[in-house]
């Protein structure tokens, strides 16, 4: 069965992936992680995160994923007995450090190897897989081509990438961060340099090297029919909305598959709603071709912010329904609320009351509380967002 | 001072007439296997005792072709430097007589790491992202002379992607050829080299780490030759002392790099 992999920076982040459909989630934990400026996880946190994940019937992944230097190989052991007393599901790790400490030590941890081990054939798999890694989160770069002949010569689970940021740079092989500004990329402190504007000899256009974001929507299909076992969103410093976007989108998507009841439309209504939701647009990378010019930016950070995400359902009743407000919005507008279990609906807002039950013309004010009424009980954690595609449309 | 044998990479092989040997192994990027370099050889270009030095990560197609060089390897090429993991695995399970010697570029940063993967090789270079003081601290603690980088141009960046290639395409200009970088807001400089299957950058200044020389537990001390003149290389070998003036580029050397930030939700 195929699986859904969604990141979380947050323990709000971590519920909204799992409500919104995401079958594993993965976080980094409080030492060791590559997202050195995301929010990871405290102790406390991750237990939490365990345990509502496994009250769910789902699975909690922790990276472990730095390149270690010397002094952080003290306390590596304690940290991993940890993790594994407190029931992850699995670490992903990138030095052989860490997958000999879990196995030299009988540390009961299923390893995932990291994309940033750069594993683009069988023959590395192989290697990874005589040390008893069970999963191996492939390179960004791994083509149709050799997903399937590393699944078919290894028997691996296989992790692939569908949707978000992409690195220039084969992952694991680029320090321009530590060489431009001293933050260590392998270490969890990448400064994203590659996104950074250059001169390109004596040119006068603006040289970047930025990637458009990673989405495989199209490729659902054929990525499960070869052998693929888990479908990873990347993104662990993604706000609530990007998360709950693209995992619902994501896991609508697999369910059509599932129903054999995908349609190309499906896909299409489904990338426009994430290519909106992030701030960079999304493509097919490597998989069925090598980067083109039209996989690139060129003229800089081409990252386009919106405002469309508008508010979060905190709770709902028969008469009103509470909402965080998240970005501005005012009677007249045409909104769509979308959440778990539920089925996506366009209102048009005609009133807005504010804490007090007070009508109000506009929620201007960010993470005021606001009530409408909508005439039905939607669930906690729905959100809602300014209408921009009209799915019908799709149709 | 003690004295290292020395690993050069060969940018022009006119400089293997300029050196005594003795001290010296040659180390030759292997054409179609390797990455980001000016001129590359092929096995029967290698002259006796040379090293093939394999620094492409390398997709399924990628990892055939070289099962089949390493299967048909002359006797006179006495030792590989690799940086996929994929190469290390098929080296395992050949009986072939040649020193192993893992790159794996940007890792190989703790001792426990290095150990690990000396019982599959023969050595292992140290990365040079590293502060001399950790590289110091691995020497001590390896259970096999390793290879340190001690100087040369050091790849930053290895991307898949043809980046130059298609930069001309975007703006529709023929084929110019490209080959600095400036970084708008630091005017930080870099060397970046297009090539068939990918595009590798490096900072345009070579690293210094000749303090770094004389050290015990030492299989090589590395140089590597790209971008440099014969007579360059000449000097960097002969140097008494460690060429600050010249050249002081000594990277994280000296300087623990940053990691733990403080982070801010981004909603």
């Amino acid at each position: 069965m195929i699986e859904l992999l969604a990141p979380a920076g947050s323990l709000e982040r971590l519920k909204i992936a799992y409500l919104y459909g995401a079958d594993a989630v993965y976080v980094g934990g409080y030492n060791y992680s590559l997202r050195a400026n995301a929010i990871n996880f405290s102790k406390d946190e991750l237990e939490e995160a365990v345990n509502f994940a496994h009250n769910l019937g789902k699975k909690l992944y922790v990276t472990v994923n730095i390149v270690l230097h010397n002094k952080e190989l003290n306390g590596l052991i304690p940290y991993l007995e940890e993790l594994s007393k407190m029931n992850v599901d699995a670490v992903i790790v990138s030095d052989i450090a860490v997958i000999k400490a879990i196995k030299d030590n009988h540390i009961n941890l299923e390893v995932h190897v990291s994309t940033q081990a750069s594993t683009l054939n069988y023959e590395a798999a192989l290697f990874y897989k005589s040390l008893g890694v069970k999963r191996i989160v492939l390179a960004r770069e791994a083509s149709r081509e050799d997903i399937k002949i590393i699944k078919d010569k290894t028997g691996l689970d296989l992790e692939c990438f569908i949707q978000g940021a992409m690195c220039t740079s084969i992952s694991g092989k680029c320090v321009l961060s530590n060489v431009v500004t001293n933050r260590d990329s392998n270490r969890g402190g990448c400064a994203q340099i590659c996104r950074w504007s250059f001169n390109i000899g004596d040119e006068e256009n603006i040289f970047s090297m930025t990637p458009k974001d990673l989405n495989m929507a199209e490729y659902l299909e054929d990525m499960i029919k070869i052998g693929v076992n888990s479908f990873k969103i990347e993104g662990r410093m993604r706000s609530v909305y990007y998360i709950a976007t693209v995992v619902l989108e994501y896991r609508f998507l697999i369910d059509k598959i599932k129903n054999n009841t995908l349609t190309l439309n499906d896909v299409k209504y489904a990338s426009d709603i994430m290519n909106r939701c992030a701030n960079r647009e999304s493509v097919p990378q490597f998989y069925d071709k090598l980067p083109t010019e039209d996989e690139q930016y060129y003229l800089g950070r081409e990252e386009l912010s919106n405002q469309d995400f508008l508010g979060i359902v905190l709770e709902s009743n028969d008469n009103y329904t509470l909402i965080e407000q998240r970005n501005y919005f005012k009677i007249g507008d045409e909104v769509e609320f979308f959440g778990p279990n539920m089925e996506t609906f366009t209102v048009k807002i005609n009133k807005i009351y504010d804490e007090d039950k007070n009508e109000i013309e506009v929620a201007r004010h960010p993470r005021m509380q606001v009530y409408l009424k909508l005439g039905k009980v939607i669930p906690s954690y729905s959100m809602m967002r300014l209408k921009i595609f009209d799915k019908s449309s799709y149709l | 001072m003690k004295k290292n044998k020395i690993l050069l990479l060969v940018n022009n092989k006119s400089i293997l007439d300029k050196i005594d040997n003795k001290d010296v192994t040659f180390l030759f990027p292997l054409k179609d296997f390797s990455i980001g370099f000016q001129n590359y050889y092929k096995i029967e270009d290698i002259p006796e005792g040379g090293y093939i030095f394999v620094n492409k990560i390398m997709d399924n197609k990628n990892i055939e072709n070289f099962k089949e060089v390493l299967n048909n390897i002359s006797s006179k090429i006495k030792g590989i430097v690799f940086d996929d993991i994929g190469v290390l695995n098929i080296l395992n399970n050949l009986n072939i007589n040649m020193k192993k010697i893992l790159f794996l570029n940007h890792f190989n940063c703790n001792y426990e790491s290095i150990n690990i993967y000396l019982n599959y090789v023969d050595s292992v270079f140290i990365s040079p992202d590293i502060t001399f003081l950790e590289v110091k601290e691995i020497l001590d603690k390896a259970l096999k002379p390793l290879v340190v980088y001690t100087f040369g141009y050091i790849n930053i960046m290895y991307s898949r992607r043809n980046l130059i290639t298609n930069y001309n395409k975007y703006f529709k200009e023929d084929a110019k050829l490209h080959n600095y970088l400036e970084e708008i807001n630091t005017k930080q400089k870099f060397i970046i080299k297009e090539e068939k299957e990918g595009t590798v950058i490096y900072p345009n200044k070579p690293f210094n780490g000749l303090e770094l020389r004389g050290l015990e537990n030492v299989l090589f001390e590395f140089i590597n030759g790209v971008f440099l003149s014969d007579e360059e290389i000449i000097e960097i070998i002969k140097a008494k002392d460690n060429l600050q003036d010249k050249y002081p580029y000594t990277y994280l050397g000296k300087e623990q790099t940053i990691y733990k930030l403080k982070g801010e939700e981004n909603d």
